[in-house]
């Protein structure tokens, strides 16, 4: 079952002195459960299409489905309301709230959402335990490691209980074991909630773990395998 | 909103040393501003109670007199209407006054002055002239002497026992001319009053002005309890009719309390200028915590936050900072501000003489009106609550994809 639908997508920067097409005609079909990797090299387009596809920017031209619904027809409220319910962002520098502990940071996107207190901690807890973080919960990001922070991002990204969790280079910042870590449990993760997962990525790694390899470059696809 | 108000609070410890320094800006900036607005009350407090103990909290003339104090507009004492003035609740007593302009002279000099006729024991029970005779002693009941000012001794050249001619205009086109004892010689607070009071008996100045018909007054002082003065303003012009005018202090005196909106509205441009440097204290801090957040905003916004919840979070912080100010320097100011309520410093020398000169006790005294902490305070988190306003258009017009990009 196909949950983002992307129909010729553009997306034209003009605020430089030449117009960049940064995304230029990607049209593409994401289905539940995949574990997809997004590559190309640096300009290609793709933190871009991530953007675009997680509601962060707005195309030029083209449509975006999610869920069936085009989020291009969304305002900027209504846009963030629909990335807390529906897409889970896992970022390359982690991203976690400095001052709030782990499984804070893991419940605090669930306050968003007005889950009760009570059900958002068990929430928290259990993710903690799925990402491998059981007994530091109450550790602030600045006391866990890349690894650790970055588990923690997928905790968080999965909280909300979204449709896809969008992951821009995720194992950028972390050593071979903990990228190693990280991927076994995402593609874990993959299996056991039938969680779909969207990287963009230059690491073989990930590409190795990915079930899918869509290329970009110059904005378009040039290889969907 | 919980989550919000822990996150502020602790995006406030994220760079301890800072929250330090702001909040103890805004500490010294209240601990002054507290001072010096307690000293000015203080002052002001000093001031309105020693005039109003001077003039009462309002007084009865005949209708007119206020405006052109003549002797003509003198009138008769009504001890009806006195009872009923008296017996109304919130009146603590009354003290009836005959006043008028006269020439005296002694020797080859002459020197013109205010003449009060006053009943002596009730008038010093509430101003206390015995308390400032230097020389001599105060007026007996029935006695036909004198209390001068010490100005008006030293321009005479006039002591104890020496006797005074008082000559000057008498009720209705009568001549009021007589000879005295100066009994006491006094020195009062006030400069002008050292160079122009002369107390005497009521009963003697009354046989004075008038011979032919007893209980001429000039004005009744009515003092009154706190709290209870416009009330009984009121209800006192209604029971006295049109033939009779009640004066408030503050009417009274009002050049005394115009010259205190002026040192107030000193003070307050004073304030202003401090509170101004206070003020880019913290909006510099928030500034820094809005700006370095750039991309935890960013990611906040991309995760789901509404803007509006980051805004919040922001006001909080803004808040949080003056709040600790605002604690810590009522902490510190009210125990000292306290004391010194109880202890005013009773200045000498050059300072005192200073005060003197401005008609004031040589007292710097302190008040503790909660008004002035309240009014601190509420600037203070206004001040906090404006600089909240730069975080405010910042998130607003915050862009997350550039912050992202960052």
């Amino acid at each position: 079952m196909s949950i983002i639908q992307i129909n010729n997508l553009h997306k034209t920067y003009t605020d430089t002195k030449v117009p960049v097409k940064a995304v230029n005609g990607i049209s593409l079909s994401i289905e539940e459960g995949e574990f997809t990797a997004i590559v190309g090299p640096s300009g290609s387009g793709k933190t871009t299409f991530l953007n675009l596809m997680g509601g962060l920017d707005t195309p030029t031209e083209g449509d975006i489905l999610i869920g069936g619904k085009n989020i291009k027809d969304l305002n900027s409220r209504q846009l963030i309301d629909f990335r807390l319910h529906h897409i889970g962002f896992v970022f390359q520098s982690y991203n976690l709230i400095p001052v709030l502990t782990a499984i804070e940071n893991v419940a605090f996107i669930m306050e968003l959402q007005g889950i009760p207190k009570k059900e958002r901690h068990q929430i928290a807890m259990e993710l903690l335990k799925k990402t491998g973080l059981e007994g530091k919960e109450n550790y602030r990001p600045g006391e866990l490691s890349g690894g650790q922070q970055q588990r923690v991002s997928v905790a968080r990204a999965l909280a909300s209980k979204p449709k896809f969790i969008l992951a821009d280079e995720p194992t950028a910042n972390l050593d071979s074991a903990s990228t190693e870590d990280l991927l076994n449990m995402m593609a874990e993760l993959n299996k056991s909630e039938n969680m779909t997962f969207i990287f963009s990525t230059h690491d073989k790694r990930v590409m190795d773990k990915a079930r899918r390899i869509v290329t970009i470059d110059d904005g378009k696809v040039v290889s969907d395998v | 909103m919980k989550i919000l108000f822990i996150m502020a609070w602790r995006n406030l410890w994220r760079n301890k040393r800072r929250t330090y320094i702001t909040a103890t800006s805004v500490v010294l900036a209240l601990v002054l501003a507290l001072f010096m607005r307690s000293m000015q009350f203080g002052s002001y407090e000093t001031m309105i109670r020693a005039g109003v103990n001077e003039v009462g909290n309002m007084q009865i003339h005949d209708t007119g007199y206020w405006d052109n104090k003549t002797i003509d507009r003198a009138f008769f004492t009504n001890p009806e209407l006195e009872q009923k003035i008296s017996s109304l609740p919130g009146v603590l007593h009354m003290l009836p006054h005959l006043e008028t302009f006269v020439l005296t002279s002694y020797g080859d000099k002459t020197k013109g002055v205010q003449l009060v006729g006053v009943n002596p024991e009730a008038e010093d029970l509430q101003v206390n002239i015995s308390g400032k005779i230097t020389s001599g002693s105060y007026l007996k009941k029935g006695q036909a002497g004198l209390v001068i000012g010490d100005k008006i001794a030293e321009y005479l050249n006039i002591n104890i026992g020496d006797s005074l001619v008082v000559m000057g205009q008498g009720y209705e086109g009568t001549t009021a001319v007589g000879i005295y004892p100066v009994t006491g010689i006094a020195h009062y607070v006030s400069p002008q009053m050292n160079n122009l009071i002369v107390y005497m008996n009521l009963e003697t100045l009354q046989k004075l002005i008038f011979p032919f018909k007893p209980g001429l007054l000039t004005g009744i002082s009515v003092y009154c309890e706190p709290g209870l003065e416009d009330q009984l303003l009121s209800t006192i012009k209604a029971s006295v009719g049109d033939h009779f005018e009640v004066i408030s202090w503050k009417v009274m005196l009002s050049d005394m309390l115009q010259s205190i909106k002026l040192d107030n509205l000193s003070g307050m441009v004073m304030l202003m200028i401090l509170y101004i440097i206070v003020a880019f204290g913290i909006f510099s801090t928030v500034l820094m915590m809005t700006v370095e957040r750039r991309r935890q905003f960013a990611v906040m916004i991309s995760i789901g936050m509404r803007k509006g919840k980051l805004v919040i979070t922001s006001i909080f912080e803004s808040i949080f900072i003056a709040l600790i100010g605002v604690v810590a320097g009522l902490i510190l100011t009210t125990p000292a501000l306290m004391y010194l309520y109880l202890n005013p410093i009773r200045m000498t020398g050059e300072m005192a003489a200073m005060y003197e000169s401005f008609n004031q006790e040589p007292l710097m005294a302190f008040s503790i009106a909660p008004s002035i902490f309240f009014s601190q305070s509420l600037i203070v988190l206004s001040l906090a609550l404006l600089s909240a306003l730069y975080p405010i258009f910042y998130v607003l017009r915050f862009n997350v994809l550039n912050a992202l990009r960052q």
